[in-house]
Protein backbone atom coordinates (compact mmCIF):
# COMPACT_ATOMS: atom_id res chain seq x y z
CA UNK A 1 0.00 0.00 0.00
CA UNK A 2 1.55 3.46 -0.97
CA UNK A 3 0.23 6.12 1.89
CA UNK A 4 0.19 9.49 0.61
CA UNK A 5 0.02 12.42 3.48
CA UNK A 6 -0.87 15.70 2.02
CA UNK A 7 0.33 18.05 4.68
CA UNK A 8 -0.48 21.28 2.63
CA UNK A 9 -4.42 22.22 2.28
CA UNK A 10 -4.58 22.34 -1.62
CA UNK A 11 -6.04 18.85 -2.50
CA UNK A 12 -5.94 19.26 -5.73
CA UNK A 13 -2.72 17.70 -5.95
CA UNK A 14 -4.33 14.40 -3.74
CA UNK A 15 -6.96 14.12 -6.29
CA UNK A 16 -4.73 14.12 -9.05
CA UNK A 17 -2.29 11.52 -7.67
CA UNK A 18 -5.74 9.21 -6.85
CA UNK A 19 -6.70 9.64 -10.38
CA UNK A 20 -3.26 8.60 -11.49
CA UNK A 21 -2.56 5.75 -9.50
CA UNK A 22 -5.97 4.71 -10.13
CA UNK A 23 -5.19 4.15 -13.45
CA UNK A 24 -2.08 2.12 -13.09
CA UNK A 25 -3.86 0.26 -10.23
CA UNK A 26 -1.81 1.49 -7.11
CA UNK A 27 -3.51 0.71 -3.89
CA UNK A 28 -3.33 4.17 -2.14
CA UNK A 29 -4.28 5.64 1.07
CA UNK A 30 -4.29 9.36 1.21
CA UNK A 31 -4.44 10.82 4.78
CA UNK A 32 -5.10 14.99 4.15
CA UNK A 33 -3.20 16.46 7.01
CA UNK A 34 -3.42 19.93 5.96
CA UNK A 35 -6.16 20.43 9.02
CA UNK A 36 -4.57 17.72 11.23
CA UNK A 37 -3.39 18.67 15.11
CA UNK A 38 0.41 17.44 14.44
CA UNK A 39 3.24 18.68 17.02
CA UNK A 40 6.43 18.69 16.18
CA UNK A 41 9.13 16.54 17.77
CA UNK A 42 9.83 17.57 21.05
CA UNK A 43 13.16 15.21 21.57
CA UNK A 44 11.97 13.52 24.80
CA UNK A 45 13.33 10.51 23.70
CA UNK A 46 10.78 8.85 25.72
CA UNK A 47 9.77 6.34 22.12
CA UNK A 48 13.19 4.92 22.52
CA UNK A 49 13.52 4.86 26.18
CA UNK A 50 10.67 5.20 28.57
CA UNK A 51 7.82 4.00 26.31
CA UNK A 52 9.32 2.33 23.62
CA UNK A 53 7.99 2.66 19.68
CA UNK A 54 5.29 5.00 21.17
CA UNK A 55 5.16 8.72 20.92
CA UNK A 56 4.45 10.64 24.31
CA UNK A 57 2.59 13.44 22.34
CA UNK A 58 -1.24 12.40 21.89
CA UNK A 59 -2.29 13.93 18.89
CA UNK A 60 -3.45 13.28 15.47
CA UNK A 61 0.21 11.89 14.31
CA UNK A 62 -0.48 8.59 16.35
CA UNK A 63 -3.15 7.22 13.70
CA UNK A 64 -0.79 8.37 10.51
CA UNK A 65 2.42 6.17 12.34
CA UNK A 66 0.03 3.49 12.69
CA UNK A 67 -0.39 3.52 8.80
CA UNK A 68 3.39 4.55 8.44
CA UNK A 69 4.82 1.23 9.61
CA UNK A 70 2.36 -0.55 7.53
CA UNK A 71 2.75 0.86 4.46
CA UNK A 72 5.43 -0.23 1.51
CA UNK A 73 5.61 3.74 0.51
CA UNK A 74 5.16 7.06 2.45
CA UNK A 75 5.14 9.79 -0.01
CA UNK A 76 4.24 12.87 1.90
CA UNK A 77 3.35 16.13 0.00
CA UNK A 78 5.39 19.54 1.61
CA UNK A 79 4.84 23.02 1.12
CA UNK A 80 8.37 24.64 1.56
CA UNK A 81 10.04 27.27 3.33
CA UNK A 82 13.89 28.48 3.02
CA UNK A 83 14.13 26.52 0.38
CA UNK A 84 13.63 23.58 1.80
CA UNK A 85 10.40 21.32 3.11
CA UNK A 86 8.33 23.72 5.86
CA UNK A 87 8.07 22.92 9.51
CA UNK A 88 4.65 20.73 8.50
CA UNK A 89 6.42 18.46 6.25
CA UNK A 90 9.28 18.02 8.64
CA UNK A 91 7.13 17.26 11.36
CA UNK A 92 5.79 13.67 9.48
CA UNK A 93 9.55 12.90 9.55
CA UNK A 94 10.91 14.00 12.80
CA UNK A 95 7.87 11.98 14.74
CA UNK A 96 8.58 8.69 12.73
CA UNK A 97 11.58 8.30 15.44
CA UNK A 98 9.42 5.81 17.44
CA UNK A 99 9.98 3.31 14.00
CA UNK A 100 13.25 2.86 15.18
CA UNK A 101 15.03 1.46 18.55
CA UNK A 102 17.20 2.82 20.42
CA UNK A 103 19.91 0.24 19.78
CA UNK A 104 22.23 0.98 17.55
CA UNK A 105 24.45 -1.17 14.83
CA UNK A 106 27.25 -0.36 12.12
CA UNK A 107 25.32 -0.28 8.81
CA UNK A 108 27.88 -0.31 5.93
CA UNK A 109 30.60 2.23 7.22
CA UNK A 110 28.22 4.34 9.58
CA UNK A 111 26.10 3.83 12.52
CA UNK A 112 22.57 3.17 12.12
CA UNK A 113 19.24 2.48 14.75
CA UNK A 114 17.97 -0.70 14.65
CA UNK A 115 14.56 -0.74 12.98
CA UNK A 116 11.42 -1.57 15.64
CA UNK A 117 9.63 -3.41 12.88
CA UNK A 118 10.31 -5.92 9.85
CA UNK A 119 9.85 -3.47 7.09
CA UNK A 120 9.80 0.17 6.77
CA UNK A 121 8.17 2.26 3.81
CA UNK A 122 10.05 3.49 1.16
CA UNK A 123 10.31 7.56 1.29
CA UNK A 124 9.26 9.73 -1.65
CA UNK A 125 8.63 13.73 -1.76
CA UNK A 126 6.62 15.74 -3.77
CA UNK A 127 6.65 19.60 -2.89
CA UNK A 128 4.43 22.48 -3.38
CA UNK A 129 6.57 25.59 -3.71
CA UNK A 130 10.18 26.60 -4.36
CA UNK A 131 12.86 24.41 -2.95
CA UNK A 132 16.31 23.31 -3.96
CA UNK A 133 15.37 19.87 -5.40
CA UNK A 134 18.84 18.89 -6.04
CA UNK A 135 19.24 19.56 -2.11
CA UNK A 136 15.72 17.16 -1.43
CA UNK A 137 16.96 14.64 -3.70
CA UNK A 138 19.77 14.07 -1.56
CA UNK A 139 18.09 14.69 1.61
CA UNK A 140 15.12 11.85 0.93
CA UNK A 141 18.21 9.53 0.12
CA UNK A 142 19.60 10.11 4.12
CA UNK A 143 16.24 9.67 5.46
CA UNK A 144 16.11 6.49 3.64
CA UNK A 145 18.91 5.34 4.95
CA UNK A 146 17.74 6.63 8.61
CA UNK A 147 14.63 4.39 8.37
CA UNK A 148 16.62 1.38 6.44
CA UNK A 149 14.72 1.88 3.26
CA UNK A 150 14.90 2.66 -0.21
CA UNK A 151 14.78 6.64 -1.44
CA UNK A 152 11.93 7.22 -4.18
CA UNK A 153 12.80 10.97 -5.05
CA UNK A 154 11.58 14.30 -4.63
CA UNK A 155 9.34 15.87 -7.13
CA UNK A 156 7.90 19.25 -7.62
CA UNK A 157 3.84 19.39 -7.96
CA UNK A 158 4.13 19.56 -12.05
CA UNK A 159 6.62 16.33 -11.88
CA UNK A 160 3.28 14.28 -10.28
CA UNK A 161 3.37 11.43 -13.50
CA UNK A 162 7.29 11.21 -12.49
CA UNK A 163 6.28 10.54 -8.88
CA UNK A 164 3.51 8.00 -9.57
CA UNK A 165 6.05 6.38 -12.06
CA UNK A 166 8.00 5.87 -8.73
CA UNK A 167 5.36 4.00 -6.68
CA UNK B 1 32.25 41.23 19.77
CA UNK B 2 28.52 40.58 21.03
CA UNK B 3 26.80 37.90 19.38
CA UNK B 4 22.93 36.68 19.34
CA UNK B 5 23.16 32.72 20.19
CA UNK B 6 19.95 30.90 19.65
CA UNK B 7 19.31 27.41 20.66
CA UNK B 8 17.01 25.80 18.23
CA UNK B 9 16.68 22.84 20.34
CA UNK B 10 12.99 21.81 20.70
CA UNK B 11 13.85 19.96 24.24
CA UNK B 12 13.37 22.24 26.87
CA UNK B 13 16.75 24.34 28.42
CA UNK B 14 16.74 21.86 31.31
CA UNK B 15 17.72 18.76 29.31
CA UNK B 16 19.08 19.95 26.18
CA UNK B 17 21.83 18.64 25.00
CA UNK B 18 22.59 21.57 22.66
CA UNK B 19 22.31 24.13 25.98
CA UNK B 20 24.74 22.34 27.80
CA UNK B 21 27.19 22.58 25.14
CA UNK B 22 26.44 26.35 24.82
CA UNK B 23 27.39 26.39 28.43
CA UNK B 24 30.42 25.19 27.83
CA UNK B 25 30.78 27.51 24.56
CA UNK B 26 30.23 30.66 26.32
CA UNK B 27 32.83 30.41 29.08
CA UNK B 28 35.43 30.40 26.31
CA UNK B 29 33.64 33.00 23.95
CA UNK B 30 33.27 35.34 26.72
CA UNK B 31 36.46 34.98 28.56
CA UNK B 32 38.15 36.99 26.08
CA UNK B 33 35.36 40.29 26.88
CA UNK B 34 33.19 38.81 24.28
CA UNK B 35 29.52 39.03 25.22
CA UNK B 36 26.33 37.30 24.26
CA UNK B 37 22.58 36.83 24.80
CA UNK B 38 20.90 33.68 24.13
CA UNK B 39 17.25 32.71 23.73
CA UNK B 40 15.59 29.26 23.57
CA UNK B 41 13.26 28.43 20.44
CA UNK B 42 11.59 25.89 22.82
CA UNK B 43 9.70 28.53 24.39
CA UNK B 44 7.12 29.61 22.17
CA UNK B 45 6.27 32.64 24.78
CA UNK B 46 9.65 34.05 23.71
CA UNK B 47 9.49 33.85 20.17
CA UNK B 48 8.75 38.02 19.71
CA UNK B 49 11.46 38.50 21.97
CA UNK B 50 13.12 36.43 19.43
CA UNK B 51 12.02 37.99 16.77
CA UNK B 52 13.08 41.61 18.16
CA UNK B 53 16.96 40.79 18.76
CA UNK B 54 16.94 38.88 15.37
CA UNK B 55 16.60 42.22 14.16
CA UNK B 56 18.97 44.47 16.10
CA UNK B 57 21.81 42.08 15.75
CA UNK B 58 24.76 41.53 12.97
CA UNK B 59 26.20 38.24 14.50
CA UNK B 60 23.94 35.30 15.15
CA UNK B 61 25.27 31.95 15.95
CA UNK B 62 22.26 29.25 16.27
CA UNK B 63 23.09 25.75 17.92
CA UNK B 64 21.29 23.37 16.26
CA UNK B 65 20.53 19.35 17.38
CA UNK B 66 20.38 17.43 13.91
CA UNK B 67 16.62 15.94 13.53
CA UNK B 68 16.38 13.52 10.76
CA UNK B 69 19.25 15.38 8.64
CA UNK B 70 18.17 18.85 8.62
CA UNK B 71 16.35 21.40 11.49
CA UNK B 72 14.13 20.01 13.94
CA UNK B 73 10.50 21.00 12.98
CA UNK B 74 10.12 23.96 15.49
CA UNK B 75 13.22 25.44 14.51
CA UNK B 76 11.94 25.45 11.27
CA UNK B 77 8.89 26.78 11.99
CA UNK B 78 10.37 29.59 14.49
CA UNK B 79 12.99 30.61 11.09
CA UNK B 80 9.84 31.25 8.74
CA UNK B 81 8.39 33.86 10.71
CA UNK B 82 12.19 35.84 11.06
CA UNK B 83 12.65 38.88 8.27
CA UNK B 84 15.79 38.05 6.00
CA UNK B 85 18.78 40.27 7.02
CA UNK B 86 20.13 42.55 4.31
CA UNK B 87 23.41 40.46 3.49
CA UNK B 88 25.32 42.35 6.26
CA UNK B 89 24.69 40.35 9.08
CA UNK B 90 26.95 37.05 10.15
CA UNK B 91 25.64 33.71 10.67
CA UNK B 92 27.72 30.66 11.78
CA UNK B 93 26.19 27.48 13.40
CA UNK B 94 27.09 24.70 16.13
CA UNK B 95 25.59 21.56 14.43
CA UNK B 96 25.48 18.22 17.27
CA UNK B 97 24.26 15.15 16.74
CA UNK B 98 23.65 12.03 18.42
CA UNK B 99 25.66 9.45 15.89
CA UNK B 100 29.46 10.27 15.74
CA UNK B 101 30.88 9.96 13.17
CA UNK B 102 31.00 13.54 11.08
CA UNK B 103 29.72 12.25 7.99
CA UNK B 104 26.26 11.75 9.50
CA UNK B 105 26.09 15.56 10.08
CA UNK B 106 27.32 16.90 6.35
CA UNK B 107 23.63 16.57 4.62
CA UNK B 108 22.37 18.95 7.31
CA UNK B 109 25.44 21.37 6.92
CA UNK B 110 25.08 21.69 3.54
CA UNK B 111 21.60 23.03 4.19
CA UNK B 112 23.37 25.39 6.61
CA UNK B 113 25.44 26.95 3.72
CA UNK B 114 21.52 27.39 1.76
CA UNK B 115 19.92 28.55 4.79
CA UNK B 116 22.39 31.66 5.30
CA UNK B 117 21.59 32.93 2.09
CA UNK B 118 17.92 32.48 2.08
CA UNK B 119 17.92 34.57 5.69
CA UNK B 120 20.30 37.31 4.01
CA UNK B 121 23.38 36.58 6.31
CA UNK B 122 26.83 35.83 5.19
CA UNK B 123 27.63 32.40 6.18
CA UNK B 124 30.27 31.90 8.48
CA UNK B 125 31.52 28.12 9.08
CA UNK B 126 29.47 25.24 11.11
CA UNK B 127 31.11 23.57 13.76
CA UNK B 128 30.04 20.57 13.34
CA UNK B 129 30.43 17.26 15.58
CA UNK B 130 28.29 14.36 16.85
CA UNK B 131 28.31 11.80 19.86
CA UNK B 132 26.46 13.93 22.09
CA UNK B 133 23.36 12.06 22.46
CA UNK B 134 24.49 11.00 26.38
CA UNK B 135 25.19 14.70 26.79
CA UNK B 136 21.55 15.14 29.15
CA UNK B 137 22.06 11.28 30.59
CA UNK B 138 25.37 12.36 32.20
CA UNK B 139 26.55 14.62 35.16
CA UNK B 140 29.42 16.49 36.64
CA UNK B 141 32.98 15.46 35.07
CA UNK B 142 31.51 12.80 33.08
CA UNK B 143 28.86 15.49 31.10
CA UNK B 144 32.38 17.65 31.40
CA UNK B 145 34.62 14.78 29.30
CA UNK B 146 31.94 15.67 26.56
CA UNK B 147 30.68 19.17 26.72
CA UNK B 148 34.02 20.24 27.80
CA UNK B 149 35.96 20.49 24.39
CA UNK B 150 33.53 23.18 23.11
CA UNK B 151 35.17 25.67 25.50
CA UNK B 152 38.21 25.93 23.37
CA UNK B 153 35.85 26.59 20.37
CA UNK B 154 34.04 29.10 21.48
CA UNK B 155 37.77 31.08 22.20
CA UNK B 156 38.28 30.18 18.75
CA UNK B 157 35.19 31.65 17.68
CA UNK B 158 35.86 34.84 19.87
CA UNK B 159 38.34 35.22 18.07
CA UNK B 160 38.03 34.67 14.77
CA UNK B 161 34.20 35.18 14.09
CA UNK B 162 33.73 32.13 12.25
CA UNK B 163 34.03 28.73 12.39
CA UNK B 164 36.57 28.42 9.16
CA UNK B 165 39.83 26.85 11.05
CA UNK B 166 41.57 24.04 10.69
CA UNK B 167 41.23 23.64 14.57
CA UNK B 168 37.40 24.05 13.95
CA UNK B 169 37.26 21.53 10.99
CA UNK B 170 39.42 19.05 13.17
CA UNK B 171 37.03 19.20 16.51
CA UNK B 172 34.50 17.28 14.10
CA UNK B 173 36.79 13.98 14.42
CA UNK B 174 36.20 11.14 11.85
CA UNK B 175 34.28 11.17 9.18
CA UNK B 176 34.13 7.43 9.17
CA UNK B 177 35.28 5.00 11.63
CA UNK B 178 38.30 2.24 10.21
CA UNK B 179 36.62 -1.08 9.51
CA UNK B 180 38.78 -2.73 12.81
CA UNK B 181 37.02 0.39 14.81
CA UNK B 182 33.56 -0.35 13.79
CA UNK B 183 34.12 -4.41 14.74
CA UNK B 184 34.94 -3.42 18.26
CA UNK B 185 32.31 -0.31 18.46
CA UNK B 186 30.03 -3.04 17.14
CA UNK B 187 30.97 -5.26 19.78
CA UNK B 188 30.45 -2.41 22.78
CA UNK B 189 26.91 -2.17 20.85
CA UNK B 190 26.02 -5.62 21.82
CA UNK B 191 27.86 -6.40 24.80
CA UNK B 192 27.69 -2.75 27.08
CA UNK B 193 25.56 -0.45 25.16
CA UNK B 194 22.13 -2.08 25.58
CA UNK B 195 22.10 -3.12 28.41
CA UNK B 196 23.57 0.96 29.51
CA UNK B 197 20.03 1.58 27.79
CA UNK B 198 17.96 -0.76 29.27
CA UNK B 199 19.65 0.61 32.53
CA UNK B 200 18.56 4.47 31.71
CA UNK B 201 15.07 3.34 30.41
CA UNK B 202 14.54 1.13 33.77
CA UNK B 203 14.87 4.65 35.88
CA UNK B 204 13.04 6.25 33.52
CA UNK B 205 10.42 3.98 35.01
CA UNK B 206 10.34 1.52 31.37
CA UNK B 207 8.55 -1.73 31.90
CA UNK B 208 8.73 -3.07 28.42
CA UNK B 209 11.96 -4.32 26.34
CA UNK B 210 13.49 -1.79 23.94
CA UNK B 211 12.36 -3.31 20.71
CA UNK B 212 8.75 -3.57 21.80
CA UNK B 213 6.40 -3.30 18.82
CA UNK B 214 3.35 -1.66 20.74
CA UNK B 215 1.21 -1.45 17.17
CA UNK B 216 1.99 -5.15 15.96
CA UNK B 217 2.94 -5.02 12.92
Amino acid sequence: MVLIVNTTKDTSITKELQALTGNKGIETEIVEAGDMKISHCIGCNYCWLKTPGVCSIKDDYEEIFKKIIKADDLWVISDTSLGFIDYKGKNIFDRILPIATMYLKFKGDQMRHIARYDKSPDIGLIVTGEADMDYLDKWVLRCAINFESTALGAFGKDELEEAVSCM
Amino acid sequence: MHVMIINGSPRVKKYSNTDKILAKFTAGFTAQGNTFEQYEVSDRKHWDSIREAWDKNDNILMAIPLYVENLPGLLLEFLATVTPKDGTAKIAYILQGGFAEGSQLRCGEEYLVMLSKRLGCEYKGTLVKGDNFSIRFFEGEQQDKVTGPYQKMGEVYGRNGDFFDDECKKFTGPEVFPAHIRFLVGIIFKMFAKNGFKKIAKGWGCDKPLDYRPYGA
